[in-house]
């Protein structure tokens, strides 16, 4: 069954996939989003019930495999270390994510250059400046200008409480002379474009109820719609399709009652992210293209980069209220961000501290730390933890290398027959020399702040949220998936603008980088429109 | 077998003070059975040894049992049988941790997070003072 031909035709309605289809929207082309998940309801999220800790291990759990839901395909993770992390609907992982909002910094885009491994991106922070400034502003970033870690940045509300948890921390920090700053967030810390602003509630990690987080189907999507842009929901795309010169020539799609459909378009833009981007592409082979599509170079799949993490949590004696506020957005550190070879490893990492955990959160902390028996001491045992817990995740820097890759599965597939994704993945000594450091640096702010007892997790199983570098950009297509404005060297009418296009991790929370890719590419093509389809 | 479940769990977690009894005797029976899935006949089979090994020692069952015999008697099947305190001990803390008036006593309110939220102070970010001091801290290229 064949629909109506559309100018452009974005596949994924994520962060790169919304602000994609935004940005376009201007141009009154047709435009037509295929998303293989659905519209959230946040009246439904966990956060309305009091059992609302029950649903992180169940629906609203991090793994696809875990969860169960048809619109999530399942991956397969055992050979790695670090388990895959996504969420499909429209707003994608933005969903679940904690809304942690850094930039790269320019030292990012040059690592090559700069630390003589890896590579250099074919862009820079100046290019994507004016994208991030915009972002900014869509996603309704809060944070403080300032920052001596960064250039100088304006960002539109103001930045998230610290409470006296945040304070304490802070003052750790001080104590030992380490930079620390207000987290940038994408939450409203005020009411922002008609969003009710965030009344402190915890956990943004199994979706905001209050709608306050900047997903992407209460920013860029409202506006995209209202703007002309066609998002169809539950549409499961199998493969690109290309035509007999080797263009994109759309693609075909599984609607919800399992009918096949194609859908021709002149453009195709690809925003699966680190993980659905290549397997769309390896998926979408031809005649032409036995290897996948947009694959001459062999880089499909390969350089994946997540952040390895390590979580360190602090008992401290005195209540902190950490139950209150954003609970992964309080303040970051990036003292050991840029790299100092004498520390034995290059590149760096990001503190971001985190707050407390509910009631049942501890509990299940106290089972895994082996200090809260049952029987007779179980009652102090819970009360020396009870809201007393803080703590970090630190966001090390991941090196790219090409055995670290996603390929198809030969056996698992999705709900609708469509091969799974397969995770090959090593950490690497950089990474685990670089763990090492961290969480002791780690221990040593929290016991500088008061802890009185830590408790160290590296790497971190479950934290493959961030997901990189399997279609990376770059000028020469013998070692590159997209040049430099996210076209695809083979296929010139093809796309990617997701996070797979990274050539290097940074060692901070991606999403906005991702999205101001998205529009610094969207930004090119639209000044480009006569050349485009050529 | 509920009645020998609900003594367990009042062991697992004992009274916290006059106002809150054990788990058991709280209600959390009910939640631990309906949560305990592939662990179900592990816990059958240790609620059966428990009650056996009462009745061998003269009581009715394993809440008839004198209070100071029970902990004791639990640990001894506990080691018969693998994973059967530790499965009962963590789907009665998933309960307990929930429970009302457990969670008023933590401090909380009883209810769920939205849509009151919770009020946060902005906090003094003029202990930002020494950070703003300390100058550049990211590399030029």
């Amino acid at each position: 069954m064949s629909e109506e031909p559309v100018d452009v035709l974005i596949i994924g309605a994520g962060a790169a996939g919304a602000a994609m289809a935004w940005s376009l929207a201007e141009t009154r082309m047709r435009i037509v989003c295929l998303e293989q998940g659905g519209w959230m309801n946040p009246a439904e999220y966990p956060t309305t019930r009091s059992d609302w800790e029950m649903d992180r291990l169940g629906a609203f759990g991090l793994s696809p495999n875990g969860r169960g839901r048809r619109e999530d395909y399942p991956v397969n993770d055992s050979e790695s270390p670090i388990k895959i992390s996504n969420f499909n609907a429209v707003g994608g992982s933005t969903i679940l994510y904690a809304a942690h909002f850094p930039r790269l910094h320019p030292s990012d885009f040059r690592v090559k250059t700069l630390d003589g491994v890896a590579d250099d991106w074919p862009i820079d922070y100046t290019s994507l400046e004016p994208w991030y400034d915009l972002n900014a502003r869509m996603m309704g970033v809060a944070g403080l200008a300032g920052d001596p870690a960064y250039p100088p940045k304006e960002l539109p509300l103001p930045p998230v409480p610290l409470g006296k948890l945040g304070e304490t921390l802070a003052r750790g920090f001080n104590r030992l002379g380490w930079h620390w700053w207000p987290s940038d967030s994408a939450i409203a810390t005020r009411d922002y474009e008609g969003r009710a602003a965030c009344i402190n509630l915890g956990p943004c990690i199994i979706g905001c109820a209050q709608g306050a987080k900047g997903s992407t189907d209460v920013t860029y999507w409202p506006v995209a719609i209202r703007e002309g842009v066609e998002l169809r929901t539950h549409c499961r795309v199998r493969e690109i399709t290309v035509d007999e010169n080797g263009m994109a020539s759309g693609a075909t799609y599984i609607d919800e009652e399992g009918i096949e459909h194609q859908q021709p378009a002149e453009i195709v833009v690809v925003a699966c992210n680190g993980v659905g981007t290549p397997r769309l592409l390896l998926n979408s082979r031809s005649d032409r293209f036995p290897d996948g599509l947009a694959n001459s170079s062999g880089l499909v799949g390969r350089n994946l980069m997540f952040h390895p993490y390590a979580m360190v949590t602090g008992i401290f004696d005195e209540r902190l209220e950490g139950y209150k506020g954003p609970t992964g957005c309080s303040i970051i550190s990036q003292e050991f961000y840029e790299t100092d070879s004498t520390r034995g490893f290059l590149r760096g990492y990001s503190f971001e501290m985190l707050r407390g955990m509910g009631p049942i959160s501890t509990a299940l902390f106290g089972l895994s730390s082996r200090r809260l028996p049952w029987g007779a001491d179980h009652h102090t045992a819970y009360e020396d933890i009870w809201d007393r817990t803080a703590g970090m995740v630190v966001i090390c820097e991941d090196l790219p290398e090409p055995e670290n890759r996603v390929t198809l599965d030969p056996e698992l597939t999705d709900a609708d027959g469509i091969p799974a994704p397969k995770i090959q993945y090593r950490l690497s000594d950089n990474s685990r020399k670089m763990l090492d450091h961290a969480a002791a640096r780690g221990i040593e702010v929290l016991e500088s702040a008061g802890a009185k007892e830590t408790r160290v997790e590296a790497p971190l199983p479950p934290a493959g949220w961030h997901l990189m570098g399997t279609a990376r950009m770059g000028r020469d297509p013998a070692s590159s998936v997209v040049d430099p404005f996210g076209r695809s060297h083979d296929v010139k009418n093809l796309f990617i603008v997701d996070g797979s296009v990274f050539v290097t991790a940074g060692g901070v929370n991606p999403t906005n980088t991702i999205q101001a890719i998205a529009l610094y590419v969207a930004d090119h093509m639209k000044k480009n429109l006569d050349q485009l389809f050529d | 077998m509920q009645r020998t479940l609900s003594a367990v769990l009042d062991e697992l977690i004992p009274a916290r003070d006059e106002e809150i009894p054990g788990a058991g005797s709280l209600g959390i029976g009910a939640f631990v059975e309906t949560q305990l899935g592939d662990a179900s006949s592990l816990a059958s089979s240790g609620l059966t040894a428990l009650d056996a090994r009462a009745r061998d020692r003269g009581a009715a069952d394993f809440a008839d049992l004198p209070t100071e015999e029970r902990a004791p008697l639990l640990d001894e099947v506990a080691a018969q049988h693998p994973g059967f305190v530790e499965s009962l001990f963590f789907h009665a803390c998933m309960g307990y941790y929930q429970n009302p008036a457990v969670v008023t006593a933590l401090g909380l309110e009883p209810r769920p997070p939205h849509p009151d939220g919770y009020e946060l102070e902005p906090g003094d970010l003029g202990l930002l003072a020494d950070v703003r001091k300390s100058g550049k801290l990211y590399r030029d290229v």
